[in-house]
């Protein structure tokens, strides 16, 4: 039963990843392999704050979110003027670069050996009220002004800065955001695992949040979670199987990229306020 | 009264072709005015230089009384100059609706914060944008195509919703990239009309660049030719028909 307990609280983990990567990636079309880069800056700035520097619980959370968002900020500045690829190439760069400072960084980090010996001060409800809340907010960010001109930069840069629209500014704000999220995801993730090391997040994983991004549909908040909630439960349920979850995975993945390029729910979203009419229009 | 819009002897080089040479021209309250000049002559060019797609390499361009030369796009916009483009630049992903609600962005005064929490004022402000969207919508005969997404719609419908789009953004100044590319003699005539009311309703100042004579020659008070990026001539309609360097430009030289 614990074990089913913790493979949940990963599983819901990784959602909070996704949600950042659904930000960046899904939302604005900014393609980052270097999610992993601030995980593991949420990870090692919320164990390190709390064990070798005694800071409170709360106050180590908060500071992984601060050093994330700020980091992101500075990445931010020279690799949002770059076109997509040479932007995806740079925060690949970053992430790695992130991963080898940790190794080498022995003293504060532990190096290869990682950090162990975090309590588990996480758990699942708290795992399920950030899901919320940080869906909350994309959320309603997605259906105001904000979230349509990340659509619109996605579309075209050239006409959306016609339409008014900083496109260096609302890259900027979304990859803060995102990275704000993506380190806060990270900081749990610490208290949840117990021990970190400069390998738990590497570039590959990073690339999966982009492809679940687009499994589950690039218009879509409800796919995200959905195609995220099922690729990594069904990753830790079939181990049985070994490489052939792999495999099954990637079929899966062709499948949907070949038929449905829009993605599984493709702009289709879960409105609770959408039922609740139609309950009403029922009775 | 003050012009609308000066542009001072302005130059654009690209790896040698000098696409725009030396152009010029004022744009007077309240009027039409016209460019015209064979392909490549340096039309769009000049309406990219307005809008700060490409940095200007010489010369001044004032809006008003500011200097909007080295501005980015974003602001130049902000500041009331809206465009159409020559091969249509819809959002694919966002709605007939939504995309007009794009272009009344830079009149919405929520903050961030606001928005992610969905503070009243954020709903409030929503719907204005969405009423004034829907107004557009209907003007244009739109309305029923408000929820489905722009690349869906016939061509010609896609030049109105372009259209539409600039207004959304309540200009002082509107620049049409050839607004009748594309479209039927019929389709033509409904263009002039529709932006003969819009000049009028909305006290617009209006550049068209176009290459159908009929329209430019019904609807501008003033016109531009271009040619190789040099301006060779400017005058009312009557003046450039029997303009012989103009013909010359057009037609080639006489046997």
């Amino acid at each position: 039963m614990a074990f089913y307990l913790k493979v949940l609280e990963i599983t819901c983990l990784q959602t909070i990843f996704v949600l950042g990567a659904y930000l960046m990636t899904g939302l604005t079309g900014l393609f980052s392999l270097g999610q992993g880069g601030f995980v593991l800056i949420g990870a090692y700035t919320a164990a390190v704050a709390y064990l070798k520097f005694h800071l409170a619980f709360p106050v180590a959370i908060a500071l992984a979110i601060l050093v994330g968002s700020v980091v992101g900020f500075l990445i931010g500045i020279p690799t949002l003027r770059l076109h997509r690829d040479y932007f995806l190439l740079v925060t690949f760069g970053f992430g790695e670069m992130v991963r080898a400072a940790l190794l080498h960084l022995a003293q504060l980090t532990g190096g290869a050996l990682g950090i162990a010996g975090i309590p588990q001060l996480v758990g699942l409800p708290m795992i399920l009220i950030s899901i919320a809340v940080i869906t909350f907010f994309i959320a309603n960010l997605k259906r105001s002004r904000f979230g349509r001109n990340c659509i619109a930069i996605r579309d075209d840069e050239l006409a959306a800065s016609l339409m008014g629209i900083h496109v260096y500014g609302y890259k900027m704000r979304v990859f803060v955001l995102s990275s704000a999220i993506t380190s806060y995801g990270g900081a749990l993730y610490a208290f949840v695992l117990m021990f970190i090391e400069p390998n738990l997040f590497n570039w590959l994983e990073s690339a999966k949040l982009i492809v679940i991004t687009f499994v589950g549909g690039i218009n879509s908040i409800t796919g995200a979670i959905i195609s995220s909630v099922i690729y990594y439960s069904f990753g830790e349920f079939f181990r049985f199987i070994d490489v052939w979850r792999d495999v099954l995975l990637a079929v899966a993945v062709l499948l949907v990229t070949i038929f449905r390029s829009q993605g599984i729910f493709g702009s289709w979203e879960f409105s609770l306020r959408r039922i609740l009419r139609r309950r009403t229009k029922a009775t | 009264m003050m012009d609308v819009l000066r542009v001072v002897d302005i130059k654009k080089n690209f790896g040698g072709v000098n696409a725009v040479d030396g152009f010029a021209m004022v744009q007077a309250k309240d009027e039409i005015t016209g460019i015209i000049g064979p392909n490549g002559a340096g039309k769009t060019t000049v309406f990219n230089l307005i809008t700060g797609v490409y940095p200007v390499d010489f010369g001044k361009i004032w809006f008003g009384d500011r200097d909007i030369t080295a501005l980015p796009s974003h602001r130049i916009t902000a500041l009331g100059i809206a465009r159409t483009f020559q091969n249509i630049r819809l959002f694919r992903n966002l709605t007939v609706l939504e995309n007009l609600k794009i272009a009344y962005g830079i009149r919405i005064r929520y903050t961030l914060w606001e928005e992610m929490v969905r503070y009243p004022t954020v709903g409030r402000s929503e719907k204005e944008g969405e009423d004034l969207a829907k107004n557009y919508l209907s003007y244009f005969g739109l309305e029923k195509y408000a929820g489905s997404f722009p690349y869906n719609l016939p061509y010609g419908l896609q030049r109105r919703l372009e259209l539409a789009r600039a207004l959304m953004a309540s200009p002082k100044l509107l620049l049409l990239d050839e607004p009748g590319a594309g479209l039927n003699p019929r389709e033509i005539r409904q263009l002039m009309e529709t932006i003969l009311h819009i000049q009028t309703d909305n006290h617009l100042s209006i550049i068209v660049v176009e290459h159908h004579m009929e329209l430019v020659m019904a609807i501008c008070t003033t016109i531009h030719v271009l040619n190789f990026g040099k301006k060779i001539a400017q005058g009312k309609p009557e003046e450039i028909q029997h303009n012989d360097a103009v013909l010359q430009a057009y037609l080639g030289d006489k046997v």
